[in-house]
């Protein structure tokens, strides 16, 4: 595999006493979207915040282009786009003025994509930015991006303001950028929009990485939820290993259950012994494998699925 | 019930006020009634003697005087309380007049700029609630002080006070405050936004002041017309005239009034002088942080050097006035010849320029800090984290506030030295030349540039610390507009790198102090470069 676009390694960033990264620890490839989740005030943009230079880490490395993220900032910024969750612009000036301020920060201009972004997503850029909704504001932070050639891209919960027409832009966009081996680094809670766009996921909590991997990887750590109705009752089912959460559903022998990924092959095994007569299984969403995590604070994966 | 809807909640809204500025009203209200205080019981031993007494009056009695601290309205006999009333009540009412601004500013537009006042409105709370607490806090806070000045003039004990004229200096003072906060509430109304408030009520103000100097010295009872004039008009420890007090409470009724109706008229985040549509792609010249700040502030360093460039021609058009020795003594020209007379005059007139140039260095000294704090406010609210995105240095943005901050400071005092310099020209017979201003500017400049870098510094360094840079400026505005009145040792006066400027234009520009003061300057600005490269930004 080619190098990592982006390195981190041991990350860790304290304030005061309160230490808000603990131990991140991920890679980006190039041409990869890399979903990043986790609940509030895990230290997702605060990862991105030390990513960007705008904080210093205390411990650990991070690097982008093989450069190191604090000491060579401004050459690394050159190559990257940036779209924060909570844009806040310059009160005075016009949303195409900033637009173009930002452009021109990398040495960019405006040019005909940036006036067919601003007619995509429906800004009027002549208001003053003080007048801007918070998803209008949003809107002239991704058009300044999707106009920038860069090489990563680090968008911070982009579409928290973003009405649904707006955010499918922004999802044609991203997939447009990956499509050309571009990179993306996407934190999100909208956990649709990882599941449909990412390559590889990251879950954050309490300032360390839990997990990461690409969704199929995920799932195969969680478990298949099984709905079965068989002819022969299922006496033995619940001393198989690997199943949890067994709940008798209305009717003779109808159940629903968890199995775990490892054990599936022997559980279906003794299921179909027992003569199928209907058979339902759900992979696990990105939002069951999200909720594990959110909800056991020690360790996920011992905690029970129920 | 109506006034229930428009009222509900304003004890709460008033504690939420109280709990948020407590520190700012603690250092206030503690540091100027300490002030007043000090500088009353001092007086004491500065003017202890009729003579004493006699020949400070005479010096007050002078148009130059007169324009700095209001027309000198005392009568026979004097006594040091008299001296203290008419030196120290136009200060005092400044520095009363510019913490009503911030206080009221920061409690209307700046909650509401930074949308907290909409979430305050979300709740049961009345529609008038938030302007009512802010004149609830504004009101307790300036009686408060107004009590504090009272007691204080009291313990000082300064021979000549009375009761009468100690509580009336306080409540004089206070109301004057007060006024000036109702005013700002209003401005308020207008302008849509809380930096468009503050210039505006600063403008007014400046507008009274320059009004009521130029009444005080061409004729006083004409100072009446003038609100921030009616502080002059109480004659404290004679006639101890509360009618001032009445008008300047109607006055500030009629602004809450006013500020009111317009409050509960207009829409949450409008003001009546609206914000216009902006253009549809920047110009090309906007293209990084520097131009950028430029494009943000070049209409508050327009406004402070006009005001500036308005104050000093103000100045300089008393000058005539001021240079006359023959005009209040006719045999004086005789006795000198017009030859001596004319040079008797210069030194009279460059003496006043001396002082002037005071006041016209701490008002450059004020947009230049303000820009140089710029820097920590603008990273508090987000603005500095996108620029950071880009390929945008630390050393760059911070470059470009500190440049910009001293540029400001030296442009803004040029053009108060060049609006004395101009109107002098055309009211004096014998003017007085450029190279003299040239002179006070070369003295200054590098006493005014340590104290933005300094600023810088505490912006690198020490963010939150940063109010530092205003206490700085104050102080040594206090230290040397009043320094020599109340006979400040000489110590005192160097705590601000102002007072070891030599007195220019009647002494000669001090070289070696210029260059160390020059050096200061720019290692303040190396260390200051360092800090902030170093340090984490605000969250």
């Amino acid at each position: 595999m080619t190098a990592p676009l982006l390195k981190i390694s041991h990350l860790q960033k304290r304030f005061g006493k309160f230490q808000a990264l603990k131990d991140i620890d991920f890679e980006i490839y190039p041409g990869e979207v890399f979903g990043f989740i986790g609940p509030n005030g895990a230290g997702k943009s605060t990862t991105i915040r030390v990513l960007l230079g705008i904080l210093k880490a205390n411990g650990g490395s991070a690097t982008i282009f093989g450069e190191d993220v604090w000491e060579k900032s401004v050459d690394i910024h050159q190559r990257i786009a940036y779209v924060p969750g909570d844009v806040y612009l310059w009160p005075n000036l016009s949303g195409g003025e900033i637009i173009d301020l930002f452009l021109k920060m990398n040495g960019e201009h405006h040019s005909e994509k940036t006036d067919a972004l601003i007619k995509e997503f429906g800004l009027d850029p002549r208001k003053k930015a003080r007048t801007y909704s918070k998803g209008n504001r949003q809107k002239v932070a991704l058009i300044a991006a999707f106009s920038t050639n860069a090489d990563f891209y680090i968008f911070d919960e982009p579409t928290s303001g973003l009405d649904p027409l707006n955010e499918q832009t922004f999802q044609e966009h991203v997939l447009q950028l990956k499509s050309q081996g571009k990179s993306v680094l996407l934190s999100s809670h909208i956990l649709s929009e990882v599941e449909k766009m990412c390559d590889r996921i990251g879950i954050i909590r309490e300032g360390s990485i839990v997990e990461t991997g690409t969704l199929a990887e995920m799932r195969h750590l969680t478990r298949t939820t099984i709905d079965v109705q068989t002819v022969q009752p299922l006496s033995e089912l619940a001393t198989l290993p690997g199943v949890h959460g067994l709940t008798t559903k209305h009717g003779e022998n109808h159940v629903s259950l968890a199995v775990e990924a490892d054990q599936l092959t022997a559980v279906m095994s003794y299921l179909t012994t027992k003569q199928l007569v209907t058979l339902t299984s759900t992979p696990p969403t990105l939002e069951d494998l999200f909720m594990r995590y959110y909800e056991s604070p020690n360790d996920a994966r011992t905690a029970d699925g129920k | 019930m109506m006034s229930g809807q428009l009222f509900k909640r304003t004890g709460l809204l008033i504690r939420l006020n109280l709990k948020r500025d407590w520190t700012k009203i603690l250092i206030w209200t503690v540091t100027l009634a300490a002030l007043l205080t000090a500088i009353a019981a001092k007086f004491d031993g500065i003017y202890s003697t009729q003579k004493a007494i006699d020949s400070i009056v005479t010096t007050l009695k002078t148009p130059a005087m007169v324009s700095l601290f209001g027309a000198f309205t005392a009568k026979a006999p004097y006594t040091t309380a008299k001296i203290f009333a008419t030196e120290m009540v136009v200060f005092m009412a400044i520095i009363m007049v510019i913490m009503n601004i911030m206080l009221a500013v920061a409690t209307t537009r700046g909650e509401e700029d930074d949308g907290l006042l909409e979430l305050v409105r979300a709740h049961a709370v009345g529609r008038l609630a938030p302007l009512s607490a802010g004149v609830a806090e504004l009101t307790g806070l300036n009686l408060i002080l107004g009590v504090l000045y009272g007691l204080g003039l009291q313990l000082s004990g300064m021979p000549g006070a009375d009761a009468a004229g100690n509580w009336l200096i306080g409540f004089g003072l206070a109301a004057m405050g007060w006024l000036f906060g109702m005013l700002t509430l209003l401005v308020a109304q207008l302008a849509d936004n809380a930096s468009e408030t503050t210039m505006l009520s600063y403008a007014i103000f400046g507008v009274m002041y320059i009004a009521r100097m130029s009444t005080d010295v061409s004729d006083p009872r004409q100072t009446w017309w003038i609100p921030f004039g009616w502080i002059e008009k109480m004659s404290i420890y004679q006639k101890n005239d509360w009618r001032p007090l009445l008008w300047m409470f109607l006055f500030g009724l009629i602004c809450a009034a006013l500020a009111a109706t317009l409050n509960w008229r207009r829409d949450l985040g409008a003001g009546f002088l609206a914000t216009r549509q902006g253009r549809r792609t920047a110009s090309p010249f906007l293209a990084g942080p520097a131009t950028l700040l430029w494009r943000e502030s070049r209409m508050v360093l327009l406004a402070w050097t006009v005001g500036n460039l308005v104050l000093g021609a103000a100045y300089g058009s008393i000058f005539n006035t001021i240079g006359d020795l023959a005009k209040s003594n006719p045999m004086i020209k005789q006795l000198l010849g017009a030859s001596a007379l004319a040079a008797a005059n210069r030194v009279i007139v460059k003496n006043f320029i001396a002082v002037l140039a005071i006041v016209i260095v701490v008002v450059a000294l004020i947009p230049a800090v303000q820009t140089m704090l710029k820097l920590v406010s603008d990273e508090n609210k987000g603005y500095l984290h996108q620029l950071y995105a880009t390929a945008t240095s630390r050393w760059h943005v911070w470059a470009s506030y500190t440049v910009f901050a001293l540029v400001e400071a030296v442009v803004v005092f040029m053009a108060g030295l060049v609006g004395m310099y101009v109107t002098g020209l055309t009211v004096m017979t014998d003017p007085i030349k450029w190279s003299t201003y040239w002179q006070v500017f070369l003295a200054y400049v590098p006493a005014m540039l340590v104290m933005v870098a300094a600023a810088s510094l505490l912006a690198g360094w020490l963010p939150k610390w940063r109010y530092l840079a205003w206490v700085w400026v104050l102080y040594g505005f206090f230290s040397l507009y009043l320094g020599s009145l109340i006979k400040l040792p000489v110590w005192a006066k160097k705590f601000t790198p102002l007072g070891f400027v030599n007195k220019v234009p009647i002494k000669a520009i001090d070289w070696s102090t210029s260059w160390w003061l020059l050096a200061i300057t720019v290692l303040i600005l190396v260390l200051a470069s360092i800090g902030y490269r170093r340090r984490d930004l605000a969250q």
